[in-house]
């Protein structure tokens, strides 16, 4: 006993001495982020943890300030001609890639030549930009966009991902490959390295037309785990984590050098429901479900407030969002009638289809299951592995009666939910097909008239939730952990940072 | 003779690695398009677009053709580009190997450091107060889940006292905890082992013939038992390392451990196909090549054998 004593005596002075400094230098900020998108060239991914860097080290010609605001980018104006088939764009003088090599019009040219082409056919960013025919250059500060349909979502979308401007010198004489594993931009923050899976170096860009960023570098480090984020941020050795689990919420608000900054996000959760099937058929069936669950309740007590309720599948920044339309009121009474006067008898069973490995869902598709227990519907919950569901149970139509559906598009548009979710033959719509809806759905997306569009969004909107096509059930905040040391971090809602204001003590 | 015996088992190894990797091929292709994980979060992808991007990363083509493609590129050691992103996988396993090997080789060797005097304690106090101490000890060690062990190791040793970092390579510190809940969890089940390998060959009429000559009890404890029970020992922690190198995904994860579970975690639910496939090719070389070692050894602890 005495020898395991002096054992562990002299494991701890061992410890001790190896014990790291508990915070970094002054000027560097440090992110954890739950993902290492694998490539930095902008054509090449669309994963949000991309876009938690693209802005860093790239400019759009548009971008959009944390405020979700459209603003000047490396395009000083631009205006629509021809009757909206041409918007032409003033290129802002004088702004230089990092590696030195000019931005000029060519470079807008070459970058959306690649990204229609070739090379942006083998990545899911094409997808998204096939309204535009093709980019004319004017002259060098001058370029045309001719487009082939109208795009009312085209200029958000030029603000990011596939719309950042890449450099044509450097990419034709080092290859895309060399490019997506050493980006090189016109943004705030320069490359420095790499090391896949583990982190991304980066420095200031002194010469950022925006002005020069106030930390001299910035490193994002890729920890998965949400836990394992919040055991670095409390030990102090990242300044904004950008995933911590509910449940260290708390505790993180409590420790005096850590703050918790909570914002309504893109992401939404519904319960879709499967119209062909059962007892799920009937339109009155499907409203009383919805009646029948206290979704305020399961905010409150699983998601500890860190969700908003909502009427229509997606959040309030969401361009389209109605604040009139409100979510059906929890009323297990008026359910019970509607149930009865449908002839459902107690007992039914339904299947709920979730993601197993969402711990959080976890819980609210049982809470879901208790409160439709209580109306007399018996509820078999059934966790598939996300890739499962995704790729197979959903698209080929084989889901239960209602199936977990979440989604969030960093455009804040209806459109991309809408579209997605509703019109016929849709990936994520392998049930309804409603002649009316399509009819909306394309109005909306062939038409430059915002005014127009946010009416008709409104109306797609209301007429799902008068169909009852799904249980509208919340949107989630974004949340980031934040070490006080750090300020004027500007943390948008989108998760696509840019500190070029951000300090650190 | 040598040479056949490295012969027969060069043969057995490549058995082995191309029946698990056509088999872990063949069955991750049936669980989900890669093309669909990476056009995530495009608002509305059509078929013709993920058209594009399997065809991009060669995916159009039929199946037999792209496990061809991977065993010809690997036995060049170009296991062609990560799904997600591009990056070499050579690049990524070279980064991950030494990770993983240093975190399972270094709780092994905790393990055995603290089992074996321990296993040996137990046996001779057999069904006294040490005995029953150890092995109640090791019971708790047993039922701790891993990555519970983790977490409450990086709340003690990292927040409430912070001696070392949570998470990441940071230096020999940030190998401490992850080996350290592997070893503790690992050394529950070796000292039980130890201590039935020993009881058994304590009972053996040489021990008593040892001592009964007068040696002294350390050498008839570490040299004439603890090597005669060796063997089994050497067989199990041989076969203790494959489901080392299983169950360390999970302490990787918890640690953000840059190491060849974490990279296979990620390849699975993304559907990486070329890191997945590497991972379990080397994952199965590093298997087969540990087991090839353990029968070398029962050579140099048994001279029996070795004649032979």
């Amino acid at each position: 006993m005495m020898k395991l004593k002096a054992l562990l005596a002299s494991g701890t002075i061992a410890l001790a001495c190896l014990a790291t400094p508990a915070s970094h230098a002054a000027g560097a900020l440090t992110v954890a982020l739950h993902q290492d998108p694998g490539n930095w060239d902008p054509v090449a991914t669309f994963l949000v943890s991309w876009g938690a860097v693209g802005s860093q080290i790239f400019d759009g010609l548009i971008v959009r300030t944390p405020e979700m605001k459209l603003a000047p980018g490396l395009a000083t104006k631009w205006e629509f001609l021809d009757k909206n088939s041409k918007i032409r764009f003033t290129l802002r003088q004088g702004v230089k890639f990092h590696n030195g090599e000019p931005f000029d019009a060519e470079a807008v040219k070459f970058t959306f030549d690649r990204l229609l082409g070739e090379e942006g056919k083998k990545g899911p960013q094409q997808s998204n930009y096939t309204s535009i025919e093709k980019v004319v250059v004017v002259n060098p500060t001058t370029v045309d966009f001719i487009m082939k349909s109208p795009d009312p979502v085209l200029l958000t979308k030029l603000a990011g991902y596939g719309a950042m401007i890449v450099p044509p010198r450097y990419i034709k004489e080092k290859g895309s490959q060399y490019f997506g594993m050493n980006p090189v931009g016109t943004g705030p923050f320069k490359f420095v390295e790499y090391k896949p899976k583990i982190s991304l170096g980066l420095e200031k860009n002194a010469g950022y037309w925006g002005g020069a960023p106030k930390v001299d570098s910035l490193t994002y480090r890729f920890i998965a785990e949400p836990a394992t984020q919040a055991a670095e941020l409390q030990a102090g050795r990242v300044d904004v984590a950008n995933q911590i689990p509910l449940s260290m919420i708390e505790t993180i608000r409590k420790d005096p050098k850590l703050a918790v900054v909570s914002m309504d996000g893109p992401v939404a959760l519904a319960l879709r429901y499967n119209t062909k099937r059962g007892i799920m058929q009937n339109r009155d069936v499907r409203k009383a479900l919805t009646m029948a669950v206290d979704r305020d309740a399961i905010i409150k007590s699983i998601l500890l407030g860190q969700a908003k309720p909502i009427a229509s599948f997606q959040g309030t920044l969401s361009f389209g969002n109605d604040p009139a339309l409100k979510p059906l009121p929890f009323n297990p009474a008026q359910a019970q009638a509607l149930l009865k006067k449908a002839g459902v008898k107690p007992g039914t069973p339904i299947q709920l289809d979730f993601r197993g490995p969402d711990s959080n869902f976890r819980e609210v598709a049982q809470a879901v299951a208790g409160y439709l227990q209580a109306v007399g519907i018996t509820v078999t919950l059934k966790p598939y592995e996300t890739n499962v569901l995704l790729n197979d149970i959903i698209p080929n139509g084989k889901t239960g009666e209602m199936w977990q559906n979440q989604w969030g598009g960093w455009t804040f548009d209806y459109d991309n939910t809408a579209y997605a979710m509703y019109y016929t033959k849709q990936r994520w719509n392998p049930f309804d097909d409603d002649a009316k809806l399509n009819a909306l759905l394309h109005q909306q997306r062939n038409t430059w008239d915002q005014a127009a569009r946010k009416q008709t969004l409104q109306q797609i909107a209301r007429y799902v939730a008068d169909q009852a096509l799904e249980m509208p059930l919340y949107s989630l905040n974004t949340v980031y952990g934040v070490n006080k040391r750090a300020h004027n971090l500007a943390l948008p809602a989108d998760g696509r940072f840019r500190f070029v204001d951000a300090t650190v003590d | 003779m040598v040479s056949g015996f490295v012969l027969k088992r060069v043969l057995q190894a490549v058995f082995v690695l191309l029946v698990v990797t056509l088999f872990v091929s063949y069955a991750v292709r049936l669980t989900g398009d890669p093309a669909i994980m990476l056009a995530q979060g495009a608002g509305s992808v059509t078929e013709q677009d993920l058209e594009n991007i399997r065809k991009g990363l060669g995916l159009d083509r039929p199946f037999l053709v792209q496990y061809g493609d991977f065993v010809r590129g690997a036995l060049h050691g170009d296991f062609g580009r990560s799904f997600m992103g591009g990056t070499p996988v050579a690049r990524l396993i070279g980064d991950a190997l030494p990770a993983t090997l240093s975190l399972a080789g270094l709780s092994l060797l905790l393990s055995v450091l603290v089992s074996v005097p321990l296993g040996i304690q137990a046996a001779i106090k057999q069904g006294k107060g040490a005995d029953q101490f150890i092995r109640i000890v090791s019971l708790v060690g047993l039922s701790f889940p891993n990555f519970w062990l983790a977490i409450m190791l990086v709340l003690l040793l990292s927040i409430t006292f912070p001696l070392l970092p949570p998470s990441g390579w940071d230096g020999p510190a940030s190998l401490v905890m992850p080996a350290l809940t592997m070893a503790i969890i690992l050394s529950a089940t070796n000292v039980r082992l130890v201590r039935t390998a020993m009881l058994e060959t304590l009972s053996a009429q040489y021990i008593m013939v040892a001592r009964a000559k007068g040696l002294a009890e350390r050498v008839v404890l570490y040299k004439h038992a603890l090597r005669n029970c060796a063997i089994p020992l050497i067989t199990y922690i041989g076969l203790q390392f494959g489901n080392l190198i299983g169950g360390i995904v999970v302490v990787e994860k918890v640690f953000n451990w840059p190491g060849l579970g974490t990279l296979a975690f990620d390849a699975i639910s993304g559907r990486d196909y070329p890191v997945l496939q590497a991972t379990v090719t080397v994952l199965s070389l590093v298997i087969v090549l540990v087991n090839l070692l353990v029968d070398m050894a029962y050579g140099l602890v048994d001279p029996r054998i070795r004649s032979k």
